[in-house]
């Protein structure tokens, strides 16, 4: 079984969740960061190639965090994004490879000549 | 030679539950020691149902007591059960009138998960608990004909329904519900969810130490619905010794570790074969497939039934063989194995490193 956490905080004014597992390791994810790696289909696809790139979510926040068993939870968005489970697993991986997979995403931001600003 | 409640207390720090494998000071279960003069009286409550040994265990403490107690004069030891209600996790409505879940599922179907359900359920109402089966094979409810019951639960309020009661057990079954044997539930999978839902949470269950839900086989969404909304303790794997079968119970298996169930053991059903005219023994699905299994994820074995004819039989016909024949060979390890279930979901009660995270909203 994967680790455990034992806390989830959400930082609702600089938009970020923190998260800390049972080892004391604890990882600040930027709510921008979670909702453009949203595990849901809608945005990781069925597989390997058929991710969406989300854009323009620099200002997203979080309305809600709903239990799921005891294995993830569910965050609904206030852009109305609420289909990714994110199971203790995933959380911890984006924990542990933020920092490259951040700079991947700005890679393919920028690649598609998008923006991360939501645009008025 | 006089003592006190410590000498006491350290004579039974030596004394080994040979359910728990704990002593009994570190197990909690000695309570309210109370010493005048050279007579001891003092409780001994267990966390899990064990009617069946209360007396053996008197016995032994008793016996204990007097060589680790030079001197004593008349020692008295009673011994009862109370089952603990375990920790859920947040979000899941907890089910009104029901202390634990056990979830008994297996990989492949056939492999007699239905038939070590309503046995182990029957077995641990044999210890004295109060004892529910809800039965969340929607398609192929089996609940019914095993028990024994027939006929409609009954609605008081309209809103929420009885559970049906026979052998001591109270149960549930979209099978009630349904006029004859041959009506088929063609259904898509939400609303064989929502079914599932409302047979939990819409019956009347009353003050349960344990609801055994009987699964349906395979990794879907009944498995999936029980995994994310239902507050389960943990979920026992039924499989036979046979290659074919222990590779779906591997799965499911597999499954529940992945919603973040826990795994009290494994029941290894038909490990042999026992011929009713000349008795032989005989391994027809091979050996040691259970244990191989339990040993590569470190889970614990629980035990092993034999297939027996009686099993079936007196299943089949509505009198499973813990209450047909309570006091033989197959009834006895049924009730070994529910003993070994109960210690573990009491251990597991008690643990709350699975339960849900806190969540807290800053507005830093």
């Amino acid at each position: 079984m994967s680790e455990q956490p034992t806390e989830i905080k959400l930082h609702q004014q600089s938009r970020l969740l923190e998260i800390t597992f049972e080892s004391d390791v604890c990882y600040q994810l930027p709510y921008e960061f979670l909702r453009v790696y949203s595990p849901s289909a809608d945005v990781s696809g069925h597989g390997l190639g058929q991710e969406v790139l989300q854009v323009g979510k620099m200002e997203v926040g979080i309305s809600e965090l709903i239990p799921v068993g005891s294995y993830a939870v569910q965050i609904n968005f206030d852009d109305g994004h609420d289909t990714g489970l994110y199971t203790w697993e995933y959380l911890y991986k984006l924990g542990e490879n933020q920092a490259a997979l951040w700079q991947d995403y700005l890679d393919r931001v920028a690649a598609a000549g998008a923006s991360r600003e939501s645009r008025p | 030679m006089s003592f006190i409640e410590t000498d006491v207390q350290s004579a039974l720090k030596n004394l080994i539950d040979p359910n728990t494998k704990k002593d009994f000071v570190s197990g909690k279960s000695v309570k309210n020691i109370k010493i005048s003069g050279s007579d001891v009286a003092l409780d001994i409550l267990l966390g899990y149902p064990a009617k069946s040994v209360w007396d053996e265990i008197r016995a032994m403490v008793e016996a204990h007591l007097k060589t680790s107690l030079p001197g004593a004069g008349k020692i008295s030891v009673s011994v009862s059960s109370k089952v603990v209600p375990h920790a859920v996790q947040r979000g899941v409505k907890l089910v009104e009138g029901v202390k634990n879940i056990i979830a008994v599922a297996s990989g492949k179907g056939g492999v007699g998960k239905s038939t070590t359900a309503v046995n182990l359920a029957l077995a641990l109402a044999a210890e004295g608990a109060r004892v529910g089966v809800l039965d969340a094979d929607i398609y192929g409810p089996s609940q019914p004909t095993m028990l024994g019951i027939s006929g409609q639960p009954k609605s008081a309020d309209g809103k929420s329904i009885e559970p049906m009661t026979n052998h001591g057990l109270q149960a549930m079954s979209i099978g009630f519900m349904i006029d004859g044997d041959d009506t088929p539930m063609v259904w898509r999978g939400p609303m064989v969810t929502q079914a599932l839902d409302q047979l939990l949470h819409q019956t009347r269950w009353d003050n349960l130490d344990y609801l055994v839900v009987d699964l349906p086989p395979g990794t879907g969404d009944i498995q999936l619905t029980l995994a994310q909304k239902v507050p389960v303790t943990g979920a026992v794997i039924v499989t036979t010794p046979q290659d074919i079968a222990l590779m779906d119970a591997r799965k499911g298996l597999k499954m529940f570790e992945k919603v973040g169930i826990k795994i009290v053991g494994i029941v290894e059903n038909m490990s042999t074969h026992i011929c009713s005219k000349c008795g032989h023994e005989e391994h027809i699905f091979g050996a040691g497939g259970g244990e191989k299994m339990c040993a590569d994820y470190n889970v614990e074995f629980l035990g092993g039934l034999p297939l027996d004819i009686r099993i079936r039989e007196q299943t089949d016909s509505g009198n499973p063989t813990v209450v047909a024949d309570p006091d033989g060979n197959i009834a006895k390890v049924y009730k070994q194995i529910a003993r070994r279930i109960a210690v573990k979901v009491a251990e597991m009660a008690q643990d709350h490193s699975a339960a849900f995270p806190k969540i807290v909203v800053q507005n830093t």
